[in-house]
């Protein structure tokens, strides 16, 4: 269970020894930053650290930075939620592009800017990690700009239907149909597919049964504890050093 | 030097006058100090020409001594980008001359001053320097601005950065910390400079030193990736210096929590925490004095961190959070968007003064977004995402099994918008936590007592309970018979 945030282990070797030492500075790799960002959209594999390291270019050499490669970490970022993977590529950008996002005194941003990337990214990332899928879905479906933003981010909707899925497995055991049907934004034959070969649970009429997991079972447990022989050591050197 | 010189700036107002209140009260320790410990600093021992270096002794020594002493509060720019060149000129001198340089150095800690007093002036000189560019119009310190403007490249991030990697490089300081935890002898990996404990320890402070750094660029995972080789416990060298050994762990914890790994925030809070209210009776001079600030900040951060991941404190900790933040945490717990704005002036007071790589734009001001105000603002993120939770959890705790139509009812809201906050909240309580290994590892845990789970609109509520703790009582009762 225990992964490094770190750690990926499909990265390729050229990038790994970037990473781990100084040329992750050099402004030279940025080019290879982005082709390796472009191959992940691709491959729908994901390497935070790496995308990172990329983002920390940018901020560095801002006259570097390519918009398009960074709203693509930011898609890349949204498909780990609920993981901080998006706050801290939000970090790692200049402050005042944040901060125009925000700021709707001067009216919208300027279209195709970053700060529009941006603030548009960021209501999906709030609605997700609010749990509040299906006003998700209809942001993402409701703006032709969200279709620009995560095209090239291949399977960005299969992907995110899953992550949705974990999210309710380890919460529920049941689940209506139609409430499952609004978070994962499909219907009819295709939910059955999804629900039934992708997740494994069963349908039954209205409801849908997800299998028991260690994490939807609500068992209650006594945590006891937990005692270790050097706790003693003390005692059984005085009862040694004391013969009575 | 005389290129400087530009008349324009020296007006006998506080040229610092920009700059925040917060440091007053810093600086002001540090100087007293600069008292005790006895340093002679008039500021003009700056400025050494490189080319002077090492000719003459009595000039090394009173340049690694102004290497360690805090700049004084009005301390002019002029001062300040003097004392940049003399440091590259001595960390020159230390990196570049022919093979190791064999100095005296003034005392045991001059490696931790050294480093510390760097960081601390770039951080406070690209904090000048951003805020000055945002309110260049309404400053008036037209003269700062246009030296400012002038010299982009002074204290420059690649530099500061360049330099910490380099004693780090030339130190061998990861290969031999590599060693020590395999449980081999250092030496051999050391190398010429590295087994010279001047080099020695200047790299491993700038390791701590690239904590600092990264931490207040913004790069959270970094800084705790930088710390791989250093193994935080008590017998570390940094714990021998006690100014070190607080800083790390403030860092290491802030860090934490901008990851959003709370519980192990508090970890690395609570064992600073105590250390330090355990040594304070000991440590009655101004290197306790100095730390008394950050020591109050980092309450503020446990507080913080607490009211995100309700867990038991040390019994020392939660008397003088109570002390300090009491009310603050009370207000933080019960969450809400009430919460909203403690939240927000706790992070203020507490947070480092985050920076910009880059020298600002003095020709569009609005632009030059304060980096502080950016990193509240993820922050304040991740707080409205857990707003509800101690509402949600304090209800639930009081049932086994409920409704959740009827739940939404006393909260007043609909079911859809319960359900968002069960399933942000379950999300909430799994969080990732630091068993071994580095510091960017971890497993998922839970980390809540409450659980539950839903069937259909039913929801499950379990607990768990903590079991007596025995062990403790036990050998406290044993003692006493002997």
């Amino acid at each position: 269970m225990g992964i490094a945030f770190d750690y990926c282990p499909d990265r390729p070797e050229n990038i790994d020894a970037i990473l781990n030492g100084l040329d992750r500075y050099n402004p030279e790799t940025t080019t290879v930053f982005q082709e390796y960002v472009a191959q992940q959209c691709e491959n729908q594999t994901f390497d935070s650290y790496a995308n990172l390291a990329l983002l920390k270019l940018y901020q560095f050499n801002p006259h570097l930075s390519r918009d398009e490669t960074t709203t693509n970490i930011l898609v890349k970022a949204l498909t780990v939620f609920p993981s901080p993977d998006f706050s801290l590529c939000l970090a790692l950008l200049p402050p005042h592009v944040l901060a125009q996002s925000k700021n709707q005194q001067n009216g919208p941003p300027a279209s195709g800017s970053i700060v529009e990337a941006v603030q548009h990214l960021s209501i999906l990332h709030t609605q997700l990690n609010n749990a509040q899928y299906t006003e998700f879905w209809n942001t993402l479906d409701g703006d032709d700009l969200y279709a620009d933003l995560v095209a090239d981010v291949q399977g960005f909707e299969e992907i995110l239907r899953i992550r949705i899925a974990v999210v309710v497995s380890q919460c529920m055991q049941e689940i209506s149909r139609e409430v499952l049907e609004g978070w994962l934004n499909v219907t009819d034959a295709k939910f059955d597919h999804f629900v039934k070969e992708v997740c494994g649970w069963n349908i039954d009429g209205a409801v849908v049964k997800v299998p028991l997991n260690k994490e939807n079972e609500a068992r209650g447990t006594v945590v006891r504890e937990n005692v270790k022989f050097e706790q003693f050591g003390r005692m059984v050197k005085r009862a040694y050093e004391q013969p009575a | 030097m005389s290129v400087r010189q530009a008349p324009t700036y020296q007006q006998g107002a506080p040229q610092r006058s920009m700059d925040d209140d917060s440091d007053v009260e810093e600086e002001a320790l540090a100087n007293d100090y600069r008292e005790q410990v006895g340093y002679e600093n008039n500021g003009d021992d700056y400025g050494i020409e490189g080319g002077a270096m090492g000719a003459n002794m009595q000039d090394l020594q009173a340049q690694l001594q102004a290497a360690a002493t805090p700049l004084e509060y009005q301390a002019t720019l002029e001062t300040k980008i003097q004392s940049y060149d003399s440091y590259c000129n001595l960390f020159h001198y230390i990196l570049n001359s022919e093979g190791p340089v064999d100095i005296e150095v003034p005392s045991y800690f001059w490696a931790w001053d050294v480093i510390d007093e760097f960081i601390y002036q770039f951080n406070s000189f690209c904090s000048y320097r951003q805020k000055l560019a945002l309110t260049q119009s309404t400053s008036g310190n037209e003269g700062d601005l246009v030296v400012l403007r002038e010299n982009p490249n002074t204290w420059g991030c690649y530099s500061v950065l360049n330099v910490l990697y380099s004693l780090i490089q030339r130190s061998q300081i990861s290969e031999q910390l590599a060693a020590r935890k395999r449980g081999e002898d250092p030496a051999p990996y050391a190398g010429d400079y590295g087994s010279r404990s001047l080099y020695q320890m200047l790299g491993y402070f700038s390791i701590i030193g690239l904590l600092r750094v990264h931490c207040l660029l913004g790069d959270f995972s970094l800084a705790l990736k930088t710390l791989d080789d250093i193994e935080l416990n008590k017998k570390a060298m940094f714990a021998r210096v006690m100014a070190a050994n607080f800083t790390t762990y403030y860092y290491v914890g802030f860090s934490y929590m901008m990851m959003h790994r709370y519980a192990d925030a508090l970890r690395a809070f609570n064992h600073i925490l105590i250390y330090v209210s355990r040594t304070k009776n000991f440590q009655k001079n101004a290197q306790y004095d100095s730390i008394t600030k950050k020591n109050d900040q980092m309450y503020a951060l446990v507080a913080i961190c607490v009211a995100f991941h309700p867990t038991r404190l040390d019994d020392t900790i939660h008397t003088a959070l109570r002390e300090k933040y009491g009310e603050q945490l009370t207000r933080m717990q019960r969450g809400g968007p009430e919460a909203l704005p403690i939240f927000e002036e706790l992070f203020r007071t507490a947070c480092p003064k985050f920076i910009s790589p880059t020298p600002p734009d003095f020709d569009n001001p609005s632009v030059n977004v304060d980096p502080i105000e950016h990193q509240l603002s993820i922050f304040m993120e991740e707080v409205k995402n857990n707003m509800w939770a101690p509402t949600v959890r304090s209800y639930l705790k009081l049932y086994t099994t409920m409704d959740l139509t009827k739940l939404a009812g006393f909260l007043e809201v609909d079911a859809d918008t319960l359900r968002g906050w069960l399933l942000v909240n379950k999300q909430r309580s799994r969080q990732m936590r630091h068993s071994e290994g580095g510091l960017l590892e971890g497993d998922v845990v839970n980390s809540n007592d409450l659980d539950y789970a839903m069937q259909g609109d039913l929801i499950h509520v379990s607990e768990a309970k903590v079991g007596r703790r025995l062990v403790d009582w036990y050998l406290r009762n044993l003692a006493r018979t002997y």
